[in-house]
């Protein structure tokens, strides 16, 4: 029963993940690769609210939130710009620079949390509390789920409703053509730095409730691998449509698990589960471009 | 250099017989002053200057290469001029850009010449391309444009939600009967890449007025239509400038001029670099004495007092054959019996009769036939002429190439026997220079274009590559064009017809079949 428990979580952890970036992938039409270093970001954050600050899961969370949406003109900028190729490119720049601040800032003469020991480099950050809300202590696995499936629902909403508003046209429609975009009058560059911010502030969220739930963390989390599979999941599942990347969650964590039923050693399964990865990319790009459940498809 | 510019007085303005004058007393909205712009050494635009008065219509015209579409993209905010200055008072607030701009201007984002604050300014434009947004419902694409939309806001759209909804409610009502204004009504809902071109081309033009456009720039609103789109699309620029009394300036290409000066108070003529005010009954009576009426007066010429047949083809489509008199005796080159061909499930070439079989198409060319064939938008010309030159497999049916059937043969195949295809997209390589396209076809450069030698294509105009493409291109026995004519002006035409008649007097009888939207512009029509 925690077995499944414990995939709930990870999988409603990966929905908020997939949701958030199919806002800026799917919708703006921008392949990012840099969202696992803002999912990052959110944890480590929460993690040193929690244990620097001693800050309860909300405004611990919430701080991750701003964090990121802070951090995310780091890649709205250049979006300004740069579109396809170079975009990617430069989000790949990012992922790399924000990996390597994690891993890097570390000094174990200092403190953790201090101005010299921020992130504890690769050990990593241990301990990290369990989520305090309004007083009551989500300890055992079972609140987690629902904490993580509340929270869930609450981002499916969320993203439901921008989806449904002129906003969500308006990032279609530059994903479509900006420069006819543009002509009509649209803040093409405001619409850009908005749905960044929105996506990497969720991508925090999923990494707050990570932390919280696995206690530890380490820059492997922001890993370039860790964006691959979150793309992954955005594109098997299918961009540009609600429940394309909640699919993609499901499929691209189920798939994995299977092998665990077909008593494969450890070191093999890991790399079969990249293998698996890697066909299911080739296999939709060819047979079903728009994914699994998706309606837009890259050109 | 000095342009001499025509200034007409309010009595002398040009007007169409059936609008209201436009005259210099009305508010000027748009000025421009000494405008510059050049490309690669190029000088496109030299000195524009011209005035825009409120509620007129413009032709705008020039040849291949006069920079027409440059400057709608600067006085569109898509691109700086080195120099000059424009001044926009299209919504009532002037606003004034001069260039080149100090370098400390550009360190201030919201002070960019850009075409959101252009078209903030109530200045839209159309493209050349339509630019519809595919994936988008008839309807969303017009809402979208709606200005100052409270649900445009993220925070808004999740927190105001009530005034969102009742905001877009609005806008999509509105936006709905735009559309049943446009006889769209009914495909409100449609995805906007399912519409015919003449209904895409409607889309825009309403989608850019409901952006609160005041004036209104046009790139070859009628390029690519039939006859009805055409009609419909002249309709909607009449009652924009009748009635809602939209400035327009309008791009069109050589062959539809006569229909916009219909429309047309003013003719602005870019030549050398410089806009000329021409009066629209000077440009017509120019017309009639040069170009005459249309596409096929001009085949009719090129081909030499032509014998002529007229074959009326299913689904509204016309062949006229024009052959030449010094051909004895022409023997079939081309024939096509009980063609069907399929896109998808799409029945697209062939026609079903009452009780459900296929028709086919049957075709037959001779030996030195200059055959056009006119077919409204939608009759599946291109399909007709990817099944031809085997880009695409046919259904059932035969095509045979003197004599031999060769439906079965591949595409590289058929070019070796003699057949050439040129498509009306995407028929050039946009990072080749011109002389390397002339070597990529097998030919050397003539000597017209030895000044562009070096220049690749993607910097030459639609004009200018088209003429590129025509003169590079090598055909043998049949030639395949689509639209060929569709960029090109009068000399460019001209130049077409050279080559195909130097073919003919080099001793071959070559087939030449044209595919063009059907426009019926014969001068007795």
């Amino acid at each position: 029963m925690n077995y499944l428990l414990h995939l709930l979580i990870y999988i409603n952890i990966y929905a908020i993940l997939a949701l958030s970036l199919n806002l800026v992938v799917g919708y703006c039409g921008l392949l990012t690769m840099a969202h696992a270093a803002y999912f990052a970001v959110g944890g480590y954050t929460y993690a040193l609210a929690t244990q620097v600050l001693g800050w309860g899961f909300i405004p611990a969370a919430g701080l991750a939130m701003a964090v990121s949406a802070f951090l995310s003109l780091a890649i709205s900028l250049p979006a300004w710009r740069f579109r396809g190729d170079f975009f990617v490119l430069i989000s790949l720049a990012v992922q790399t620079f924000i990996f390597s601040l994690l891993y890097n800032w570390s000094d174990t003469s200092a403190p953790l949390g201090s101005w010299r020991n921020l992130t504890n480099g690769p050990f990593g950050i241990a301990g990290i509390a369990k989520p305090d809300i309004l007083g009551f202590k989500v300890s055992s696995i079972a609140a987690y789920c629902v904490l993580a499936t509340v929270s869930t629902a609450a981002c499916c909403l969320l993203f439901w409703l921008l989806k449904q508003s002129p906003w969500g046209r308006l990032l279609k429609c530059m994903r479509d053509d900006e420069l006819a975009v543009r002509g009509l009058g649209k803040n093409t560059r405001l619409a850009k730095t908005q749905a960044f911010a929105v996506a990497c502030m969720f991508a925090a969220l999923a990494g707050a409730l990570y932390a919280g739930y696995v206690g530890y963390l380490d820059p492997s989390s922001g890993s370039l691998d860790e964006s691959i599979l979150m793309l992954c999941m955005v594109l098997v599942g299918g961009v540009g449509n609600f429940r394309g990347p909640l699919v993609g969650a499901v499929v691209l964590l189920l798939i994995p698990e299977a092998l665990r039923f077909v008593h494969m050693p450890d070191t093999i399964a890991a790399n079969m589960r990249l293998m698996i990865y890697g066909l299911l990319i080739v296999g939709m790009t060819h047979f079903r471009p728009q994914g699994l459940a998706g309606e837009y498809r890259f050109k | 250099m000095v342009c001499e510019t025509t200034v007409y007085p309010s009595s002398a303005a040009p007007s169409a017989s059936d609008l209201h004058p436009v005259s210099s007393d009305r508010r000027v909205i748009m000025q421009a002053r000494n405008l510059r712009k050049s490309f690669g050494g190029n000088q496109v635009l030299k000195s524009v200057d011209f005035d825009l008065h409120e509620g007129e219509v413009v032709l705008l015209r020039g040849d291949n290469g006069s920079g027409k579409t440059t400057l709608l993209n600067i006085l569109t905010g898509n691109l700086e001029p080195e120099g000059g200055g424009v001044r926009l008072d299209a919504d009532g607030s002037a606003e004034d850009f001069e260039f080149p701009r100090a370098w400390w201007r550009d360190l201030n984002p919201f002070d960019h010449f850009t075409p959101e604050r252009v078209a903030n300014e109530a200045a839209g434009r159309t493209w050349q391309d339509i630019r519809l947004f595919s994936t988008q419902t008839l309807v969303d694409n017009i809402a979208v444009a709606t200005p100052r939309q409270a649900g445009e806001s993220p925070l808004r759209a999740i927190f105001q939600r009530r005034r969102v909804r009742l905001a877009e409610d609005k806008n999509r009502a509105e936006s709905v009967k735009l559309l049943s204004g446009l006889g769209l009504g009914q495909r409100a809902d449609s995805s906007a890449d399912k519409i015919s071109l003449g209904q895409t081309k409607r889309v825009a033009i309403a989608r850019a007025v409901r952006a609160g456009a005041r004036v209104l720039f046009l790139d070859e609103p009628l390029a690519g239509l039939d006859a009805k789109g055409i009609e419909e699309v002249m309709a909607l620029l009449t009652d924009l400038a009748r009635n809602d009394k939209v400035t327009l300036v309008i791009i069109e290409h050589v062959f539809n001029i006569p229909r916009v000066l219909d429309l047309a108070h003013t003719v602005w003529t870019l030549r050398d670099g410089c806009v000329t005010n021409e009066a629209p009954e000077k440009v017509r009576d120019e017309m009639r004495e040069t170009a005459g009426d249309g596409v096929m007066h001009l085949l009719r010429s090129i081909a030499g007092a032509p014998t002529e047949q007229e074959v009326q083809l299913p689904g509204g489509a016309v062949l006229t054959r024009l052959q030449r008199g010094d051909v004895d005796n022409p023997k079939v080159v081309l024939e096509i019996k009980d063609l069907v061909v399929l896109r998808g499930n799409r029945l697209v070439i062939g026609e079903e009769a009452s009780d459900g079989s296929v028709n086919g198409l049957n075709l037959t060319l001779y030996a030195g036939d200059l055959a056009v064939l006119q077919a409204p938008n939608g009759w599946g010309k291109t399909t007709l002429l990817e099944a031809l030159c085997g880009l695409i497999p046919i259904e059932r049916g035969e095509i045979h190439f003197q004599g031999r059937s060769i439906q079965n043969l591949p595409s590289w195949e058929r070019i070796k026997l003699g057949f050439s295809v040129l498509q009306a997209r995407n028929h050039h390589f946009d990072n080749l220079t011109v002389a390397e396209t002339f070597a990529l076809a097998g030919t050397t450069i003539p000597v017209e274009f030895a000044p562009f030698a070096c220049r690749k294509l993607s910097s030459l105009s639609g004009g200018e590559s088209q003429r590129v493409v025509i003169a590079a291109y090598q055909f043998s026995m049949v030639a395949l064009y689509d639209e060929p004519f569709s960029t090109l002006d009068a000399e460019g035409t001209q130049l077409w017809a050279m080559i195909w008649n130097g073919l003919f007097l080099s001793g071959r009888q070559p087939v030449v079949l044209l595919l063009l939207p059907y426009v019926n512009l014969r001068p007795d029509c």
